[in-house]
């Protein structure tokens, strides 16, 4: 391939990893927009969605890649897969934030923060000791279809992720902005304590936003099944800090932050193994991280302030 | 004469019965520990002493122990980071990373570099040694473990304020992910860097440690005594430390950085301090670690591990230095002892009745999932731990708590000696503010404003709310930076200083919504006022040399002096957790934490908001005898009848802007003092309905 396809190769691949990401992103950001809590049991509520996903996929008597569907088959067995997974991730969030995290709620410090990490290990170690360590085969029924784009490869099901994606993501936009519910929602990220008095049911738009942050976290698991064809116990923790990179980088409590940040990230993803090497990509992507949130602690868009105690 | 009469009074009023209680009192110092606690100590190191006899020598169950004993340590370290100092670290693990590999480099055969004449007083030190080999010697680094254990200690702890330096500005959760984040880099450059590291293989033939030439070889009895002496070496810091100027400052900053910043506690040096003891702690370790284990990968230092210490100390108490040692000691003997056996007898007990999946159950590799669980619980459940860090008071006697109250000699008191120290005989104003301009975004805050406090005086500062009040006390202690104009204090321009140097230069403040240390005892809460008057450092807290000592006794001393201006208020709550006293004893209790700073000008922030009107009586009689022992007040406060019986001088703001200046009665005949706090009409109309209400 010559360098300009290479890279072109590159972009078209970290708009997808960037489509995975800003999904996760949003996951972080909208919990944390509200109740100013890192969720750290976020990395696995993806983790099981992807094993969820997948079984929802092999009921359809799906296993591996090689059946395939087309037509409205594979358009109605992808639709009951993304809602069936999103809907089971999106109340496992709101069981984690009723039964864990609702006892510990304005409880300053990080107290909420240590319990997020402690979930997320109970989570990890479920599915470690049920399913166990292996990696597993994704059911997938695309076809292998794919274009010639000036010598890069772009495939079907990488345009079937930017779409499901862009949809996601344009949903949540005009929840949040058109909204009576998506209205509590901003007004309770301004001010929690004022938004109660004004008669918004706070504990509502807080399970709204633990919901519809999984849900999205389930959605970015099965783009991730359908994307590499595998998962495994371990897929949380390096997407995680992936998407939380994004969201910092976007600017924590961002919804549009969390989106932009997410395509970054997955491109610099791409092309930083590109032209460094992918061995270090981990080092760059901890290192964006932390110079983000050391030099530019708002982000591109955000109106946190991590810096106030 | 007077004055004599008045000290003693004081003293049979207080009665030496409360100052009896005091003693007993728990402490946070110099108080000798109780006889009993020695001896449980002298106990728990018998029993670590003879362990190895106990379980008959089984090497690989006292090699447990002494792996326990390293986690032990690592929790230790991280307690002073965590639970002293209040900052979450979740890349702990780098620290003995650093530590682990700095003896793994210099005590192994990883780095040969070509012998030269260089190297002969290295050989000479017995540092390296001449390798013969064909087409050339070699240099091996042979390092000795003991000169290691200190040396990868300074190492990590200047990789620890190397990492912390930058991230201090930080608020918790978000230093949380930048330390995780340095974390993840640390091991990740370990397996990228195989000329130093050998990369994912690790470092093989680390050198056993040698003790008067004999080596320790492989069997796990010496590295238990060694880690034994490590955690008892640990155990002392900590304690000390704890119980030191410098663990105050620490807790001071856990509880409210804002607070500990106003009462002279430099945020940057004593949260860098943290980061390094903690990280010489873990890098001490790691040489002890891969010492014992001959070998070092850069899986022995991930997340997990990080996660695990957090456990340790999550479990055994945040904060509470045998109870991170008891939680270490606790998980690991789980992990490798009880696990195991209990998944045998599991087995055992699934071939009995014919159970398939229980002969197939693997505790031990379920830890993980009980480490989640521990947090979640003790987080849910237990936040304290499982041995509480502070120990919890006994309750006042319903007698104590409806005594009568007894005030302390009318004013004049005779003087404090924290008021005597650093009295101000400059003829310049005591403080000066000039056309300060203080902007917050679009929103003008103060502009302008210009206020002069002569030495002696009391100044009230007035206003409707919103006008600018708070913010002109933050400005002037260096909380909020001003856009322009100057502040000069007992003659030196002080509008640039960070808080803690200006309380230094003797200005001490008030909040208005109260800022103490919420969950340490009222005494805790004063001596930390008096930090920045205090000199002990952290070798002074290990050492407790005599001067150290008199020192704090002396604070000591002088903290429950300025108690007794409030009577009985406070002492017999001396030792009470602040969140636990009643408002008005909070807002006393902050006055006086403001005076043990030995302070010039006392700046107070409504100091009788949400008394009852004897209270704010009582407090403004208090506040009276301060003025009268020289003390230089200025008081922001709404409530009319104290600002008439108390200040010389009242300055009122509106909008941001002084509208007015002089004595109160003519202050509060000002029309245009009227109409800021009453509306227009309300001036226009009868001014005389006006200075009523006002009044």
């Amino acid at each position: 391939m010559a360098w300009e396809a290479v890279y072109l190769q590159q972009v078209i691949n970290g708009l997808s990893l960037g489509a995975m990401y800003a999904l996760l992103a949003l996951g972080f950001t909208l919990v944390y927009g509200i109740l100013e809590l890192i969720n750290f049991a976020h990395f696995n509520v993806f983790m099981i969605s992807s094993f969820i996903g997948m079984a929802v996929l092999q009921l359809f008597g799906l296993s591996g890649q090689s059946h395939v569907l087309g037509g409205f088959a594979l358009v109605g067995v992808l639709i009951v897969a993304f809602v069936a997974t999103m809907l089971a991730a999106g109340l496992l969030g709101v069981g984690i934030e009723r039964f864990a995290l609702r006892p510990l709620r304005g409880i300053p410090g990080t107290v909420g923060m240590i319990t997020t990490i402690g979930i997320s290990y109970i989570l990890f170690n479920i599915i470690l000791l049920t399913v166990g360590a292996g990696s597993f085969n994704y059911p997938n029924p695309m076809p292998r279809i794919e274009w010639d784009v000036a010598g890069a490869r772009l495939e079907l099901r990488e345009l079937l992720i930017w779409a499901v994606a862009l949809v996601l993501m344009l949903g949540l936009h005009f929840f949040v902005s058109r909204t009576r519910l998506g209205k509590a929602m901003r007004a309770t990220a301004q001010d929690a304590e004022a938004a109660r008095m004004m008669g918004v049911d706070v504990d509502r738009v807080i399970i709204t936003a633990f919901f519809l942050g999984s849900a999205l976290a389930g959605a970015a698991a099965l783009i991730f099944g359908l994307y590499y064809n595998y998962t495994s116990f371990i897929i949380g923790y390096t997407a995680g800090l992936r998407a939380f990179t994004a969201a910092v980088l976007g600017g924590i409590g961002s919804v549009t932050g969390a989106m932009i940040g997410g395509v970054l990230i997955g491109l610099i993803e791409a092309l930083g193994g590109q032209v460094i090497a992918v061995r270090w990509t981990d080092v760059i992507i901890f290192s964006i991280l932390v110079l983000v949130l050391v030099f530019a602690p708002s982000g591109l868009m955000g109106r946190a302030n991590p810096t106030k105690s | 004469m007077a004055e004599h009469d008045t000290a003693a009074l004081r003293r049979n009023t207080i009665g030496s019965e409360v100052f009896a209680y005091l003693r007993r009192a728990s402490p946070i110092a110099w108080v000798s520990q109780p006889p009993q606690s020695r001896g449980l100590i002298a106990l728990v190191a018998l029993v670590a002493l003879v362990f190895p006899l106990i379980i008959d020598g089984n090497d690989a169950d006292i090699d447990s122990a002494a792996n326990a004993l390293a986690f032990a340590s690592l929790a230790l370290g991280l307690n002073i980071v965590v639970g002293f100092a209040g900052l979450l670290d979740l890349g702990y693990a780098a620290f003995f990373a650093i530590g682990a590999y700095s003896y793994g480099f210099f005590a192994s055969a990883q780095f040969m570099p070509d012998w030269s004449a260089f190297w002969e007083p290295f050989q000479w030190l017995h540092l390296v040694a001449r390798v013969h080999q064909d087409g050339g010697d070699l240099v091996r680094f042979t390092v000795s473990f003991w000169l290691m254990l200190p040396i990868s200690a300074v190492l990590a702890a200047f990789f620890g304020v190397l990492f912390g330096a930058p991230t201090l500005r930080l608020k918790g959760d978000y230093l949380a992910i930048v330390t995780l984040g340095f974390g993840e880099i640390v091991p990740i450059v370990a397996r990228n860097w195989p000329s130093v590291t050998n990369g994912a293989m690790g470092l093989n033939g680390v050198a056993a440690p040698q003790l008067f030439g004999h080596s320790f070889g492989i069997g796990a009895q010496p590295y238990y005594f060694v880690g034994v002496a490590l955690v008892a070496v640990l155990i002392f810091t900590s304690t000390r430390l704890k119980l030191s100027r410098v663990g105050r400052a620490w807790m001071a900053i856990r509880e409210d950085e804002i607070a500990a910043s106003a009462m002279g506690v430099n945020l940057v040096n004593y949260k860098l301090l943290a980061f390094a003891i903690g990280a010489a702690f873990a890098g001490a370790t790691g040489t002890f670690y891969v010492a014992k284990l001959q070998t070092a990968t850069p899986e022995m230092f991930m997340f997990p591990v990080s996660v695990m210490l957090l456990v340790m100390v999550v479990f055994g108490g945040i904060g509470s230095v045998w109870g991170v040692v008891v939680g270490a000691i606790i998980l690991q003997i789980l992990q490798s002892w009880f696990l195991e056996d209990l998944s045998q007898w599991l087995h055992a007990l699934g071939r009995l009745i014919h159970v398939e999946w229980l002969q197939r159950i693997e505790l031990a590799s379920s830890i993980e999932l009980i480490f989640g669980v521990i947090l979640v619980f003790m987080m849910l459940y237990r936040r304290q731990g499982l041995i509480p860090a502070s120990r919890r008071v006994q309750a006042l006697t319903l007698q104590q708590q409806t005594a009568q109250v007894e005030l302390t000699a009318p004013p004049p008191m005779d003087k404090l000696r924290v008021l005597s120290d650093l009295a101000y005989h400059g003829t310049e104003p005591l403080l000066d503010i000039k056309g300060l301009t203080v902007r917050f975004g679009g929103l003008v805050a103060l502009r302008e404003v210009s206020l002069t406090v002569p030495a002696g005086s009391v100044i009230a500062v007035i206003g409707p709310n919103g006008s600018g009040k708070s913010t002109l006390f933050n400005a002037v202690t260096g909380l909020v930076t001003p856009e322009s104009g100057s502040v000069s204090f007992a003659g030196y321009p002080i509008e640039r200083l960070p808080p803690h140097v200006v309380l230094g230069r003797g200005m001490a403040r008030t909040f208005q919504n109260i800022r103490l240390f919420p969950n340490l005892t009222v005494l805790e809460n004063v001596m930390i006022g008096m930090h920045a008057r205090l000199h002990t450092g952290p070798t002074g807290a290990l050492f407790r040399l005599p001067g150290t000592q008199r020192e704090e006794a002396e604070a000591r001393e002088r903290c429950f002096e300025i108690l007794t201006v409030f009577g009985n208020r406070l002492i017999p709550r001396a030792d009470h957790v602040v969140s636990s006293l009643s408002y008005a004893n909070r807002r006393r209790v902050e006055i006086a934490r403001a005076l043990a700073s030995s302070p010039k000008l006392l700046l107070l922030d409504e100091p009788t908001a949400g008394m009852n009107p004897a209270e704010t009586l009582e407090l403004a009689t208090q506040i009276k005898g301060l003025h009268n022992q020289g003390l230089t007040i200025v008081l922001i406060e709404h409530k009319l009848d104290v600002v008439v019986s108390l200040a010389d001088n009242v300055a009122v703001l509106d909008h941001g802007e002084k509208i007015a200046e002089g004595p109160p009665d003519v202050v509060r005949r000002n029309e245009e003092v009227i109409r800021a706090y009453l509306g227009r009409s309300a001036a226009l109309g009868s001014a005389p309905k006006g200075s009523a209400a006002l009044a």
